[in-house]
Order: C-alpha cells, then structure tokens, then sequence
C-alpha cells in the first residue's frame, strides 16, 4: 500500500509498531507506533492522557509527512 | 543436569471401573477424572472421549495437547510452577506415557482453536493423529470471559494429565533414554574439539491468550535466560496459547522437543549441546530489541559457535526470529533458523513478514496457506460451530456435502516450527 501510494506520486508516512518490517518492505516515513494490539493508542493510559498520546502521534506523522526524506527514516522522537 | 526418561508404551485406551495401566493398556474411570476438572468452579461441566489413529473421529476445537508424566526419582514434579511447586526440574528420572495425548478441546476464542483429524488427509498433517487421544472438552460456566476460560482449560489439563501421569508410577519403563548435559567447565574439557551449539527456543508471548509460561511464569515477562533442555521435558514450559493451530506449539511438542532430541543424539558426538536459551516475541518494538540483545549477548557469552533458532506463530514474530538471526551472526555465532511459511494459496507470496541477508540456512516447516479438503468425518468430538471461522478456514469452508476447505493453518501442528511434523521444502 504505502509503496504503490507513492509510486503514484503522493507522499506517505507509515505509522507502525515494527518498524523494521516497514524498512524491509521499503517505506520512506516511518513513524514508531505504540503496540501491536494498539499501534495508536494505549488502552492502559486515562482517556485524557491517551488522547494526549494519540495527538501526538497524529502530529508526529504530519511532520513527518512535509519533511524531505533521502532514503528511508525512522521518525523516533 | 542428567535426567532419565522412562517410557511407558500405551497401545489401547479403554473407559473402565479401576483407573490403572496394565500391560501397556490405560484403563480410564471418567467419573474418577471428572472432579480433577470441576474442582475449578470456573468449568461448568466437561465430557471425556477417546480418539484413536485411523478413526472417522475429527477433534475441534483444539486448545492443547499435553502427554501426562510423572516425576519418580530428583526434584520437583511435573509442570512445576503450574500443578507441580516451582522445584527446578529436569533432573533425576521421569516416567512418559508414550503413544497417548491429553486433547484439550473447547471453543474459547472459537476462531483460533485447531483441528486433529484421525483419519483422511488431514490425518497426514497433524502429528497427533498417531496418538492415542483422551478428549477432554470443557464447557465453561456461564459469563466466563475468554482469558478466564483459557485459564481453566489450560489448567484442567495440566492436573488430568498429571493425575494420569501419576497411574505409571512403580510400573517398569519399556525403554529408557538418559539426556545429560555437562556445566560449561566441563563441557570444553570433555569435548575440547567439539563445536559448541546451543538451541534458542522462541516462545509465543504476543498476550491476549498468545501466551506461554516457564515455571508459571508469564514469558513476555521474562527477559531471555538459559535453561538445561532436560527441564522443558518435565513441563517447564507449557502453552497457553489460543492461536494459529499448525505453528503453535502445544505443550506435548515443548515435552517431546525434536530440536533438543536430536541435539542430544548428537551431543558428544559431532558436538557439544550446551544449553537451551529461551526468549519471548512480545508485541512491543523495545522488548523485540531488548530480547534479541539479550540473546545474541548469552551466546557471545557462553562462547557458542552455533544456534538452532526456532519460531513460534507468525506475522510480527517473524521480525523477532530475523533480529534474533541477525544480532546473534553479528556476535559470530552461526545459525539456522526454523520457520513456517505463509506463501499465499498459491505459494508465490513472500513466506516470511520479514527478512535478512544473515538469514542464509532456513529450514521451513511448510507453507500454512497450501489448501486441504477434510474429508466428512463420522464423529465429531467438541463441534462444528466454529469451523468456518477459524484462522485458516472461510464462510465456505463447510461446504454442503460436509467436507472441509481449509488451509493447512487450522491443523494442529501442521506446520510446526520445531520440526514436530512432516512437511518441509528444498
């Protein structure tokens, strides 16, 4: 998906937990996700601080999306 | 550690008054078994059955299969830390009912329970088609949650098979095998010119009923350690897993591990088999580094020069196995990783979710996409209810004339990653 996504000329960020599966199958953007069982949230945190969490990974990935990459890279933070 | 195992040949079992085992014949009192189970006020009832090789019997839904032994001479008892006190086992002797399982079957999660077919096609890909199966199908009480039901059901069986152990005790082994391995000192100045090996056993532990247990111990909590191979044959490792049937491993395969057998018939020989490692395939990215750093670093340390690697489950374990491959090479330890493959139904996908230069010898347990038609069986032991929603099977699976279109996936240990079973490619 992401990979036929940017043959077709759009940018992708790809938010994954396994991230070196995402550098194997070639994505550019990759932004670390929390956990397997819930790559963007985190069921053991309160609704307040896991909407904090989510929000940040939101905008983590629309950073990563406006940034030119030259090869692949992994967000971290 | 030197342990002795004694082997019982079981060639019949049979439903009677007295529970005992009479020249190689197991003669089972249900009602006598029946409290062992219901002691556990979580199980509301549970109905024993006998399965036997070359039946029209189909067993669903599989949780686990478990091969009842009992501790005679040394420390501890069976599947310590669980039904037994948490002693270090693996040492002194053990007696093994060979030749029959405890089949523990029940719709826990419905979709990731297995089958064991005792006849037809599906007979050739599961190993326990060749045993004797006592059936234990457990109903649970109502309102019971999921992880609760996997509780007692995986419990139920340890006591069964462990009270079923307990009738082979003071009877004379058949046969006895003695697996010793030697304290590192030792082992060099034994075998001095010996390749030092060691097996990396890697264990299921991605929650949500992936899970399997070291002397009671939830495994995704562990960080890697060494063990003597001869404690995973008194139940030092025990599944608790409700996933994939074909590459789960079932606590009868962690008792009767190929890879340590074979290991050990080598030992001394063509090399010294050191230890068993155990690590974990948790579901978050820091424990996958943490625990392959964890590996590659006792092998370094215990100056192996190479590792048998296996795998359990796939998808994102995958990414465990090839960390595992890769951080254990770049220690110069060599390796050969055991795999599954899930190549689509056509075999032309990509086996494997992730992948490696490092991971040059790779020995596969078969391609657990590859469809298979079941024949129509005519009994059934458990139901039917969940055959059509079981990973590997689809709406279509139970088709009109009551066969089965299935991928080899919903087969318990079809495809297992310790070469428990028959399939492989070259």
């Amino acid at each position: 998906m992401v990979k036929e996504l940017e043959r077709a000329g759009l940018p992708v960020v790809h938010v994954c937990t396994v991230t070196p599966i995402s550098l194997t199958v070639g994505a550019n953007r990759i932004v670390p996700a929390i956990a397997i069982p819930h790559p963007l949230g985190n069921p053991a945190l309160d609704k307040d601080e896991e909407k904090a969490l989510r929000r940040k990974l939101v905008l983590k990935a629309l950073k990563a999306l406006e940034t030119e990459v030259d090869g692949q890279k992994v967000f971290e933070d | 550690m030197r342990l002795e195992i004694g082997k019982i040949n079981i060639t019949d079992i049979r439903f009677a008054e007295e529970s005992k085992i009479e020249k190689g014949v197991l003669f089972i009192n249900p009602e006598t078994l029946k409290p062992v189970v219901l002691e556990d006020e979580k199980i509301k009832d549970v109905v024993f059955d006998i399965a036997k090789p070359g039946e029209s019997v189909r067993i669903t839904p599989v949780k686990d299969v478990i091969e009842p032994r009992v501790k005679v001479e040394g420390k501890g008892g069976v599947f310590p830390g669980m039904v037994s006190k948490v002693e270090t086992v693996g040492s002194g002797k053990t007696l093994a009912l060979k030749g029959m399982a405890v089949v523990t079957a029940g719709k826990i999660v419905g979709f990731q329970e297995g089958i064991i077919d005792m006849t037809g096609v599906g007979a050739q890909y599961t190993p326990f088609s060749k045993t004797l199966n006592l059936c234990m199908v457990c109903e649970p009480v109502e309102g019971l949650k999921q992880h609760d039901y996997e509780k007692a059901v995986r419990m139920a069986g340890f006591r069964v098979a462990a009270k079923i152990g307990e009738l082979a005790r003071g009877l004379e082994a058949d046969e006895t095998c003695v697996y010793e391995t030697t304290g590192i000192k030792e082992g060099i100045e034994k075998y001095p010119d010996l390749p030092r090996v060691g097996y990396v056993s890697m264990l299921q532990t991605q929650g949500l009923l992936h899970d399997t247990y070291v002397y009671g111990v939830d495994a995704k909590q562990i960080i890697p350690t060494i063990i003597s191979p001869t404690e995973a044959m008194d139940g030092a490792i025990v599944s608790g897993n409700c996933v994939s049937a074909c590459d789960k491993n079932p606590t009868y395969v962690h008792q009767n591990n190929p890879v340590i057998e074979d290991l050990f018939a080598q030992h001394g020989k063509t090399l010294n088999f050191v230890c068993q490692i155990i690590t974990n395939e948790n579901v978050y990215l820091a424990d996958k580094e943490r625990s392959s750093n964890m590996t590659a670093k006792l092998c370094r340390m215990l100056d192996l020069d190479g590792v048998i690697v296996t795998q359990e489950g796939f998808g994102n374990p995958d990414t465990d196995l090839i960390m595992n491959c890769k951080k254990i090479e770049a220690e110069g330890v060599k390796t050969v990783i055991v795999t599954d493959e899930y190549a689509g139904r056509d075999g032309k996908s990509q086996s494997l979710a992730d992948a490696d230069a490092a991971a040059d010898a790779v020995v596969t347990g078969g391609n657990a996409n590859e469809v298979v038609i079941l024949p129509k069986l005519d009994k059934v032991i458990g139901m039917l209810d969940y055959v059509n929603k079981i990973a590997g099977a689809s709406e279509d699976t139970l088709r009109a004339d009551g066969t089965l279109e299935v991928e080899l996936q919903v087969i318990t240990g079809a495809t297992n990653e310790m070469g428990f079973g028959t399939l492989s490619a070259r």
